[in-house]
């Protein structure tokens, strides 16, 4: 069918090309104007002279961060806590939500809606907190991971999946004489791994994101993740800017407004180079979760 | 004689129930058996739920309590409702009541219908290239830290050097302090919240306009009706249910305003607007030690909550028969 596009066709589109381009500066321009500081030279962020692409480049704010000592310290931490929590998290979920997919077995509903309940009421801050300092996890990585072990909105979906699957196969696996454990670990954790995959990232993402646990519970500077580590640096910053602006940048010939730029630049690398992964399996696991949440 | 055939009856099957009820007990109890491994499966999930969730519930007996971390909770003393009747007659408690509802309404207000804009702009857009290029960059900020956040508008909004202030520099005006100055401080919550999850938001929506039968659009097109008509009296009308129940359980959670942002790009200046439950919760909690009155905060905090998401949900269930249980 051939249409002839009218002037208020036209005018539209201008609009909403106009609207979502706009959309899309906005968002970027905060990114874009941290990577040209962390970049530039002293003398343009000093005076203000940095939008959007680095001024007479350098490198030095940014091997700065990367030599720290500190810096160093807290992306080792917040590895380490991604790595071991997102693979512990997993398999805690992946075997919780098993026996709760079988509607049929007895206790199952009654279980579920012990899970279920969590997820609208908690004992709040600090009820949380005396239990981890009575189970003696304050001032540990574990208390990073541990407690975040299972999210049920996480097993929920994982559970979906699994009723999803068809039953004839654990079914023809019961009658070789199979157990449900050996039939969970060989036959529907295989065969769930792209829904296992979208809810590893979910948890990668939260653990790596995480700010919130670390500053209650983490009061040692050597444990701090490089969430925590970029909020001191920050707020550090931002306290006496000009008293540190003088000493720093004799010392240095780097701006200690590109110090922080830098250092936030450093601890989003990691989130923009696995970017590509992110968006298409969260947005898969936005679709499955809101299907049957 | 009709009396008796309906005595006879009912004995018959109040007989054949009881044995139903026997039998049922006995498979149950079979399958109980059979499934034990099923049973030792649930076991760390559960332990785990209660002592990092359960037991935590039991803690909130504190909120009764002058709770002396040294005496335990067993031992420390009872003061019923002492906590409450002070925190209801405390000024600051108002403040920051009417802080958490005001963020809270501001960021529905604007940030509601934002994603729902968004996603319809995009369903227009013709040019493939162009639509993929927007979403994957207003995607990116979801993944990004409230931290990083923080970092990229402290940076943006700075006197000295910020963009925006060089901007307003530029045209003659004198730079301003936004994140010291109570004036401008919730319109950059609002706004930055905005900037991180309005795009990410519209995916739902997305969703549910793809879910639309493309034959619809096809009769509403020879039948002439323009673009924008088609917008208003197909797609609007066909993601109703979706925008209704999602801003139903967005009015569940009112109470939270946003902790984790505020509590990283707050400073004692801007406590007067931007000192929320949340916020205040954590100060006199973790940061005065007053652990029992803290914990009375958040109880309050918590049942409210909960009273105004399982409304939500109820509302939903009622109102476009879709809930999320």
């Amino acid at each position: 069918m051939i249409k002839r596009r009218s002037f208020g066709d036209n005018v539209l589109d201008i609009f909403i090309y106009m609207t979502l381009g706009i959309t899309a500066i906005i968002t970027l321009l905060p990114l874009l104007n941290v990577f040209s500081k962390a970049f530039s030279a002293d003398w343009a962020v000093m005076s203000g002279s940095v939008s959007i692409f680095p001024i007479d480049f350098q490198f030095d704010a940014m091997s700065y961060v990367l030599k720290s000592k500190e810096f160093l310290n807290s992306l080792k931490i917040s590895v380490f806590v991604t790595l071991v929590g997102t693979a512990l998290s997993i398999l805690m979920t992946a075997i919780t939500a098993y026996p709760l997919s079988k509607k049929n077995l007895y206790g199952v509903k009654a279980m579920l809606l012990l899970y279920v309940f969590t997820m609208m009421f908690g004992g709040g801050l600090i009820p949380t907190y005396l239990v981890m300092k009575m189970i003696g996890l304050v001032n540990k990585l574990s208390v990073l991971i541990i407690p975040a072990m299972i999210n049920v909105f996480n097993m929920l979906v994982i559970k979906n999946y699994y009723e999803s699957l068809p039953e004839s196969l654990e079914e023809s696996a019961k009658l070789d004489g199979a157990s449900n454990a050996y039939i969970l670990f060989k036959i529907i954790l295989p065969l769930s791994k792209p829904v296992l995959a979208t809810i590893s990232l979910f948890y990668a993402v939260g653990f790596w994101n995480d700010y919130f646990t670390p500053m209650i519970y983490i009061s040692k500077p050597e444990l701090r993740p490089l969430q925590v580590y970029l909020r001191d640096a920050i707020s550090q910053l931002s306290e006496n800017e000009i008293n540190r602006q003088q000493t720093f940048d004799e010392a240095q010939h780097i701006a200690p407004e590109s110090v922080r730029a830098a250092t936030i630049v450093a601890s989003t690398v990691p989130i923009l180079l696995s970017y590509p992964y992110l968006q298409k399996y969260f947005i898969k696991g936005v679709l499955i979760g809101s299907v049957k949440g | 004689m009709k009396s008796v055939f309906t005595k006879n009856s009912i004995s018959s099957s109040t007989l054949s129930l009881s044995k139903k009820i026997e039998s049922k007990k006995k498979l149950e109890w079979h399958n109980i058996k059979m499934n034990y491994d099923m049973y030792l499966l649930m076991i760390p999930g559960l332990l785990f739920l209660l002592l990092f969730r359960y037991l935590p519930m039991y803690g909130i007996l504190i909120a009764f309590q002058d709770f002396n971390i040294f005496e335990g909770i067993l031992k420390s003393e009872w003061i019923g409702l002492a906590n409450f009747t002070r925190l209801f007659q405390m000024k600051e408690f108002y403040t920051v009541f009417t802080n958490t509802l005001v963020i809270s309404i501001y960021k529905i207000a604007f940030l509601f219908p934002a994603p729902i804009v968004l996603a319809l702009l995009l369903n227009e857009v013709k040019n493939m290239l162009f639509k993929r290029t927007v979403q994957t960059v207003i995607y990116l900020p979801h993944f990004l830290s409230w931290v990083i956040i923080a970092g990229l508008f402290i940076n943006i909004l700075s006197t000295s050097s910020g963009l925006i202030n060089n901007v307003i520099k530029a045209f003659g005006g004198e730079p301003i302090a936004f994140l010291m100055d109570n004036r401008w401080f919730r319109s950059i919550l609002v706004f930055s919240a905005g900037w991180k999850e309005s795009g990410w938001n519209t995916i739902v929506y997305i969703a549910a306009i793809a879910g639309v039968e493309q034959e619809v659009y096809e009769a509403a097109i020879i039948d002439g009706a323009s673009r924008i008509k088609q917008m208003i009296h197909i797609t609007i009308p066909s993601i109703l249910s979706t925008i209704v129940m999602l801003f139903i359980l967005r009015l569940g959670s009112i109470l939270e305003a946003g902790t984790q942002q505020i509590l990283v790009m707050y400073n004692p200046v801007v406590y007067k607007t931007a000192d929320i439950i949340g916020t205040y919760v954590y100060r006199t909690g973790l940061g005065n030690m007053e652990y029992s009155f803290s914990t009375a905060v958040g109880l309050f905090n918590s049942l409210v909550g909960f009273i105004l998401v399982i409304s939500g949900n109820n509302l939903s269930k009622k109102m476009v028969q879709r809930s999320i249980w």
